[in-house]
Parts: structure tokens; sequence; C-alpha cells
């Protein structure tokens, strides 16, 4: 089987149309964020989240007011994977989570409660981890621009730099949408922060594909414009790129679906992370050397190269 | 033939590491569900020392098994096998605090503690250091260096840095101190496999598995358990102080004339005696009201000297009014007269004095409503109120409250209070052992100690010097019973009565055992997962693995043919690998660890799809089989190293920044990248060259038109 024989599609030519869509999607991202704006989990806010399951049925508002009677003032009471689960979140932290616990075991003692999880985290916690998962994404971008900086050229740094920026607003940008959507729980916790951060591993790793194979047809044809060798390189590694894609995505909806309401927001989030990462490696990040080496370099990448001194280090 | 012997091993070689890796993980699990046939024969068993019998059938043959295979095989986290995941931090704040000098403490110190603790609530920044700033900005000014406050011995130590030295010095002891003591009473709670580490400056992290009474593990943890034996001075001296006390309250309020400026008392409670005072006897029935004004009526309480009565000739209302107004502190509470002349009976209940002169030698006791008790400490906590008091005396309550019912079915809980000579007598240093146990007299839960032979000859001594007066026994500065000394004890044996149930006897045991925490701790971070979410987690996400596993390997085998076949012998064993090193590296599989392990199924295919459309490129130009195979193999190799090696990158920072599962989940995507380069790069070559060598000349990589060697 083979999907693609020898395509040969014109990506670098067609490249402002794809920027001016990329534009519009992040702006669209961050104008989400600032209008909605992030939904912070405990992790990050501190507090307590109780998940619980009952055996009868009952409907969140039914749950609310039972709760309401026994004094419990939830912030939030969400359904929890399956029918008659429910995650509750609280701002108490400390002693009185521990009241809590026992008056929700007894005031719903008819329904059969079982506590499935219970997380409190101290409001301290919280500002650490807030900002750990800063420094965590900030410092993984700058790894990538040092490495592929350094197997590279620094404009090939910049411009897995530039994708990979583009795919966490984006994937951020789609996250509250979709948790305003109400169509999945997302609000960030570490999970979210694990997830995004694997998006940049894979947005940079699908990106350096695409430049090996640019850095290799630089030394094999010699006198092609840049442009050419890279419109080359993205349809040689299309095939790779689609397929991956699809691995990839195969087991991420496996995820979002079967893997249990834990694992749902992590996945999802990878899940978006990774189809805007292969948009971004093809359209985003080689666009942009181009750009670069044209702009700032007064590289002329649409003629000759021969006589330019852009031959690869590696 | 014999060429492919050597590729044969590297094949099979990985095979039989991982199977042997994850041998025990089988094994163990194995044995477990044979002991659970076991308990479950022992359960049905007729008599103890049958069902006892079958037990030690199965330690006696399978017990070093089991505990050999535990050891090495896969650690489950607590998301899959539910339990408790603890955060404590040492409150570096409370120290300074105690490690101060008692008498020195003033309100500059504590406004510098206040700023301190508000800043530390938000900062990360090291406690001494904001205490440091905070000293220097409010403390400086006012003249006062750290030596007023702290005193470490010797003039060498008198500096402020010094003393910043000595503290940080003492915050680092206090921590190392408290995982040990920590370590211990876990361990002797009786917690399987439990994980306790220091992280950072002072956090202390712990993992336990199977906990099902969080709130006991939560006291378990917290309690500081500092034991001490402090002599009982609930004598004259005190009651004359508490009646300086009505006095200097009564003075203060004619000047500020207004209740609402009555600071130490809340709004509330103030408006409330003010109700009481005006003869709202309505109110005296209501739980809230001071336990002395619902009884208030002097002639049935024992006024011991009316001579001096101040207020003869008025009425009866009149006198209960005027008096409540002169003694606002003394009506908090109820005290009780015992004299000093041997004949110990019974005490005096409610003695009421008009003034401090009167109160004659004794001995006393004291009686509150629990929820009055915090206004009282509020009271005797004020500076000025402080000084009234004798010097060498604190005042501490009893642990537990008595309750006791009227005859309409009211609930009331009583508190009683202790004048106790500030100096401990001994302390819990010198206590060897404890065990929990039933009083045989009054079949109370109680925890007996034995001392240490130093302890028992101090205990010895004090016991001797004090027949016939109280001694408390103070846990936590709260006092759990203050039994008469009735004879000299020798031997060191000493009791704790008080407890309420016999889990709390056996908690106590447990933290008297441990020792004392240096500092004390509390809980920033808590995490608990029932056991049924933790079941479901793994039967879930092993459900996810094997369907995510399928589809992946179905579409490699559909768009690679044969070619996709060897790619997913290459997966197969790639995630043999992946489970089995981290058995051998004692890692944890978490939730979010299995998630890792799926991703890594998808995206280790990458390396043989870039491999194999090199491969398929290669043959398109029309190479032999063989060489388009080198060719593929070599030329996808750069692209594979950088793609894995910045994917590792993240790796490496989720690792370093993550907590708990996190961490789990980077450990799987860094060994699941090490593994994937050494399976898709060496292992599947390595079936390419073998069915090369065993002489087939085709291969088919799934193109549409096969291409023949």
């Amino acid at each position: 089987m083979q999907f693609f024989k020898k395509p040969n599609i014109a990506f670098i030519p067609n490249r402002r149309k794809f920027l001016i869509l990329s534009c519009f999607f992040i702006s669209l991202s961050i104008l989400l964020i600032l209008i909605f704006g992030f939904r912070f989990g405990i992790d990050f806010t501190g507090g307590t989240e109780i998940a619980i399951r009952v055996e009868k049925n009952i409907e969140t508002d039914e749950l609310r007011k039972l709760l309401l009677n026994s004094n419990i003032f939830p912030e939030e009471i969400k359904s929890f994977g399956e029918k008659n689960q429910f995650l509750l979140r609280l701002k108490e932290t400390g002693k009185q989570s521990t009241e809590i616990e026992e008056v929700l075991l007894s005031s719903l003692k008819d329904y059969n409660i079982k506590i499935l999880k219970k997380d409190t985290i101290g409001p301290k916690i919280g500002e650490e981890i807030r900002l750990q998962a800063t420094i965590a994404i900030l410092l993984a971008i700058i790894a990538m621009l040092i490495y592929i900086g350094l197997r590279f050229e620094f404009p090939f740094g910049f411009g897995a730099v530039v994708a990979l920026t583009h795919d966490v607003i984006f994937t951020l940008g789609m996250i509250v949408l979709f948790d305003r959507l109400n169509v999945i729980n997302l609000e960030i916790n570490q999970g979210i922060l694990a997830a995004l951060l694997t998006v940049v591993g894979y947005s940079v790793n699908d990106t350096v594909i695409i430049f090996d194979r640019i850095r290799e047809n630089k030394e094999k044809h010699k006198g092609i414009p840049l442009a050419k060798i890279a419109n080359i390189s993205i349809n040689e590694t299309l095939s790779r790129t689609i397929i991956t894609v699809i691995t990839v995505l195969l087991v991420l909806i496996v995820m979002v679906f079967f893997a249990g309401p834990v694992l749902q927001g992590f996945a999802f989030t990878i899940t978006i992370g990774v189809i805007i990462g292969t948009y971004s490696s093809i359209f985003i990040a080689t666009p942009f050397v181009l750009w670069y080496l044209k702009r700032i370099k007064k590289i002329n990448v649409e003629a000759d190269i021969s006589k330019e001194t852009v031959a690869a280090k590696a | 033939m014999k060429k492919a012997w050597g590729k044969i091993l590297l094949v099979l070689v990985p095979i039989i590491i991982a199977l042997f890796l994850l041998y025990p993980t089988y094994k163990a699990s194995n044995l477990e569900k044979t002991k659970q046939r076991y308990l479950e024969e022992a359960k049905k068993a007729k008599n103890p020392s049958d069902s006892l019998a079958i037990i030690e059938k199965f330690e006696k043959q399978y017990g070093k098994e089991l505990l050999d295979a535990k050891a090495n095989r896969i650690k489950l986290g607590l998301d899959l096998r539910g339990g408790m995941y603890v955060t404590l931090e040492v409150d570096v704040l409370k120290l300074l605090e105690e490690s101060a000098q008692r008498d020195a403490i003033d309100d500059i110190f504590l406004e510098v503690l206040e700023k301190t603790r508000n800043d530390a609530q938000t900062s990360d920044e090291d406690v001494i250091e904001i205490f440091k700033r905070n000293f220097e900005q409010i403390a400086r000014p006012k003249r006062k260096f750290l030596s007023d406050y702290f005193d470490f011995g010797g003039e060498a130590l008198a500096t402020d840095d010094k003393i910043l030295e000595k503290l940080k010095e003492n915050a680092e002891e206090a921590i190392d101190q408290a995982l040990q003591v920590i370590r211990q009473r876990v361990d002797k709670y009786g917690i399987s496999e439990p994980t306790i580490q220091k992280i950072g400056q002072r956090r202390i992290l712990l993992e336990l598995p199977g906990v099902t009474n969080e709130s006991e593990m939560r006291q378990l943890l917290q309690t500081t358990a500092r034991l001490e034996f402090k002599l009982v001075r609930n004598d004259e001296n005190l009651v004359a102080a508490f009646y300086k006390i009505d006095e200097f309250l009564k003075k203060e309020k004619q000047i500020t004339k207004t209740d609402q400026l009555f600071s130490p008392i809340p709004n509330d409670t103030a408006k409330k005696e003010k109700q009481t005072a005006t003869g709202d006897t309505s109110q005296s029935k209501s739980k809230n009201t001071n336990l002395a004004t619902a009884e208030i009526d002097t002639t049935k309480s024992e006024q011991l000297s009316d001579t001096t009565d101040p207020y003869q000739g008025l009425s009866q209302e009149e006198k209960s009014r005027r008096y409540l107004e002169d003694h606002p502190f003394t009506t908090l509470f109820i005290t009780n007269y015992m004299p000093p002349d041997g004949e110990r009976t019974q005490f005096q209940r409610d003695v009421r004095f008009y003034n401090a002169s009167q109160v004659p030698k004794g001995e006393y006791s004291f009686e509150i409503f629990e929820d009055v008790w915090k206004k009282f400490e509020a009271i005797i906590n004020r500076k000025e109120i402080k000084a009234l008091l004798p010097y060498d005396i604190e005042i501490l309550p009893s642990a537990k409250p008595e309750i006791i019912k009227d005859n309409k079915g009211n609930e009331y809980k009583i508190l009683s209070f202790y004048g106790l000579k500030r100096d401990p007598e001994l302390t819990g240093e010198v206590i060897t052992d404890a065990v929990a146990t039933y009083d045989p007299t009054t079949n109370q839960p109680i925890v007996t100690m034995s001392m240490d032979s130093e302890g028992a000859e101090r205990w010895a001594k004090i016991t001797g010097a004090n027949i016939k007066k109280r001694i408390a026994i103070v846990l936590d500065n709260l006092v759990y019973s203050a039994p008469v000394v009735q004879q000299k004890i020798v031997g060191g044996n000493s009791q704790i009565t008080g407890m309420s149930s016999p889990e709390e006897a056996k908690l106590l045991k447990i933290v008297l055992k441990a020792g004392a925490l240096k500092a004390p701790v509390q809980i920033v971070e808590e995490r608990i997962v029932g056991p049924s979410l933790g079941e479901d987690s793994i039967q879930k996400g092993i459900q996810s693995l094997l369907i995510a596993a399928l589809l992946v390997l179905l579409f490699m085998v559909i768009y690679y043919s044969t070619a996709g076949l060897y790619a997913n012998v290459a997966v197969l064993i790639n995630v043999m690998l992946i489970i089995g090193i981290m058995a051998a590296f004692q890692g944890t599989l978490t939730l979010p660890g299995i998630a890792g392990i799926i991703l890594t199924v998808g995206m280790a295919v990458d390396a043989n799809v870039l491999i194999y459309e090199r491969i398929r490129e290669e043959l398109d130009k029309g190479r032999s089989l063989r060489s388009a195979i080198d060719e593929g193999y070599s030329k996808a190799l750069s692209a594979i190293l950088d793609s894995n090696i910045t994917t590792f990158i993240t790796g490496l920072i989720l690792y370093f920044f993550g907590s708990g599962p996190i961490q789990g989940f980077a450990m799987t995507l860094m060994i699941g990248i090490i593994t994937t380069l050494f399976t898709a790069i060496i292992i599947s070559k390595a079936l390419f060259q073998i069915t090369l060598t065993l002489g087939a000349s085709n291969i088919s990589f799934g193109q549409p038109k096969p291409i023949k060697a």
C-alpha cells in the first residue's frame, strides 16, 4: 500500500496563503485565551478536588442541592468519566477539607457514596507549580533552539521554535475553546502541562525530519534554489509525515475514548497538538527559515544558492 | 546460515533479557493469588490455630519467594493501586518562635513573625531569609537585635549572623530529624512499601499505598508528640492572680467605657457578656454562656468569707449583677477548692471570693466550657495579663472535654485547665518503649511507658519528692492526665490515660516510640486515590494499550506488508523492554506512565516508517533489496537520532520539573526513546539481515509493484 507516489505539491510556493491561515488561527487562539482565560485546576490554584461515585442515579443539580443542605459549597460539580461519577471542586484546603470529606460521606450515605480520589493542594504549592510550569515550557523552548541551532543552523532553530510556539498557542486556544464548550474537562493541571510539553517534543520531532531532508538535499542538489529544495524535501518526507501522524493519532484517539477520565484531557491535548504540529512543520517551520534567510540574512532563497555560504555544518 | 547466528542472537538476547526482567512481576502476581487462596482457606478454618497453621504453611513454602519477587517486580504508582500521597512541610516559623527566649518575645518580635508568616505564604524564598529581612525592616529601627530574642549560649554566638546561621542549622536538622521520626512512625503503623523522601529544603514527600484511614494517617504524620511531665501548681497564688486579672479587666473596662473597645474578646461574645451582665437570665441557659453565670447565686455558692461582702444590703439579683461586673475573668470558669490540711476528701465546688487577698491556701481545680476556652486563652495570652500571672507558670487545658448531660438532655463539653510549672520535670526523650493496653479497673484505653535507666532514676526522684501532689502528663501542650502521686515510682513506669478510643491509644503508642519532632510539620499537599479508581485505571489503561497496539500493528502490516510485520516484532520487543527496564530500575508504573508507553507505541513506528520510506525510495531508484535496505537504514539514521534526541530533551525537562505521576510519564517516555532507537534500528535491521542470509530473495515493503532483489 502507498498513499503518495512521488508527490509534488506546491507547499512552498503557496506559503503565503497558509501563513495567512495560521495568522488567523493564532489571533483567534489568542483572542479566545484573552476573552475566556484559562481555567486553572487545583494543581495551580490550591484547593480540594473530590471525585465520588454513587450507586443510585442522581443528576448534578440534585447533588448540588443535597450538598448545599449539608453546608458544602462546591465551586463546581462536573461529571467524572462515567454516569454517577462526579468531580467536586472546593476552595477549602487543610483541616476543613477533611471535615468536608466526613460530611460528604454521611450526607450521601443513602446513595452509597464512594470516594474515588481526593486531592488537596495548599495555595503555596500551587504557586510553585505554576512557576515551575512556566520555567519548564520556556526551558524546553530554549533547549530546542540550542540543540537545533547546533545540529543545523540557527535560522533553522528559530524556525522550529516559531513553529512550536505557534503549536503551543494554538493548542492552548483550543483547550480554552473546548473547555468552554463543555465538550471535555480541560482545566489546566499538571497532566495538561505534561501534554503541552509532549506537544513541544512532537512538534520539533516532526520539524527536524524535514530539516534533516533539507540538509541532505542541499548537499545533493547544489545549485538549486533553497526554496525549491525545501519544497522537494517536504514532498519527499510527506509520506512519512502522514503515516506517523496516522499511527500516533490512532493511539491518541484510543486513549481519549478508552483510557478513562484521568487521561482524557491529557490525550485530547496531545491529539490537537500533534495535528497542529504536523501542519506547522510543513507550513510554518520551513517557510519561516526561508523568510528569515531572505529578510534578515539577505540571502536570495528563490535563486541559485550555490554561491551562498549556507552549507550545513553537519 | 552461520552468518545469521550472530544476528539471531541480537534479536533473541533482548527478548530473553526482557522476559527475565519481567519474570518477578509475573511470579509475584501469581504468588499473591496463591496467598489469597491460602488466606481464604485460613478464614474458613474451624479454629484459630488451624488457620494460623495454613498461613504459616504458605509463609514457609512461598514466603521468601514472594518477598524476592516483590522486590524485583514492577511497582505500581499510587494512582494505580490506591493510596495516599502527602507532602509535609516543616513549619520553620514555629521553630523560630519556639527557639526564641520565651520571656523575651514581645510585640515587635510577634509583628516580625506575623509579617514573615504572610510573606512566606506566597513566596518560595527560604523562611529564615524572609524572617531576616522583616527583622531588619521592623525590629532593627526599634533598636532590637536578634541576640535580644535568641540565646544559643556564649558571647561568641551572640552576633546576629551567628544566630541566623544557627537558626538555619536548626531548621535543617529539624527536617532531617522529622524524616527519621516520620519514617519510623510509618513503619510502625505497618504500611508496606512506603516511599518517604526529602524534597528540597524543607519538604517530605510520602507515598503511602493502601492507606484506608486517612484521618488517622494525618494525625500520625502531624503529631509533634512532645511528651512532658510537669508539676501541677493549682495553688492559691494562681487563684489570687486570677482575681487580679478581674481587677485589671474591670479597670480597663472603666477606662474605655465602651464594650466594643474591649479588645481581647470578639464583639459578639462581648455583647453576650453585656446581656448576661444586665441580668438576661434566659441567656444563662444557653450553652454559650459562662459556666459560672449559669449557676450564679451567691447564697448557694460557697462564699468562703462573707465578712467583707462589698455588696451587703443589696438584693440578690443586684448582687449577682454586681459580682459579674466586678469579676469578668473568674466568672468564665468554675473554681473548686480543697484545703491543704491533708484530709483529701473532695473538692469544694464553685468557690467565689471578692478579691485576691481572700484566697486561702490549698489546692484548686478549674472547669470551663469548651467553647469559652478560646476566650479565656485570648485573655491570658495578652502581654499585660501574662505579667499578672506567676512567671514560672503556664496554663494548659485538658486534652479531651468531659461531656456532661443536664436533666433536659443538653450536652455540655467541659474542659479542665491546669496551672503547670513551666519547666518540665522530665521529657519524652527518656521513653524507651510504649504499649497500648487497657486499664484493668476502668477498662479505658491507656498507654504504658517504660523509661531508660537515667529517666527511671529521675522519675523516682521526682515522684518521691512530690508525694500527694499532682504531676501532669502533657503531650503537645495538652494535659492528658494529672494524677496524684501516691508513692515513689521506681523502675521508670508511667502511663497516659484520657484517650477516647483504643485506636487513639495505638497511634499514641507509635508516636511515643518514634519520638518527638523537633519542629511541627504541616500537610501542604495531599492526594488520595481510592482503590476502586486505581483498579479502574489499570483496567482502562491496559485495555487502551492493547487496542492502540493492535491498531498500530494492523496498520503497519497493511501499509508495509512483510516489512510491517518486522517493525511490529520490533515494537513488541520495545514494549517488553520498556516495562522490563522499569522493573529493573525500580521505576514506578503510573497511569501517565501507561500513557507514555501507549504514546511510545505510536511514536516507535516512526523510526521504522522513516527507514522504510527511505528503502522504498531506494528501491524505486532501482537498487537491489540488500543495498536498498543498507542505504535506507544509514540515510534515515540522522533524522531518527535528531528527532528522538529533541523528544528526549523534553522528557528530561518534564522529569525534573514534574512531580509524582508526571515523572512517571517522563520516565517511560525517556526509556521508550532509548529502547525505540535500539529496537527500530538494530533489531529490525537484524531481522532483515537474517531473512536475507537465510536465502530469501524478496521482502515486501508494501509498494504497489514489488521489486525483485
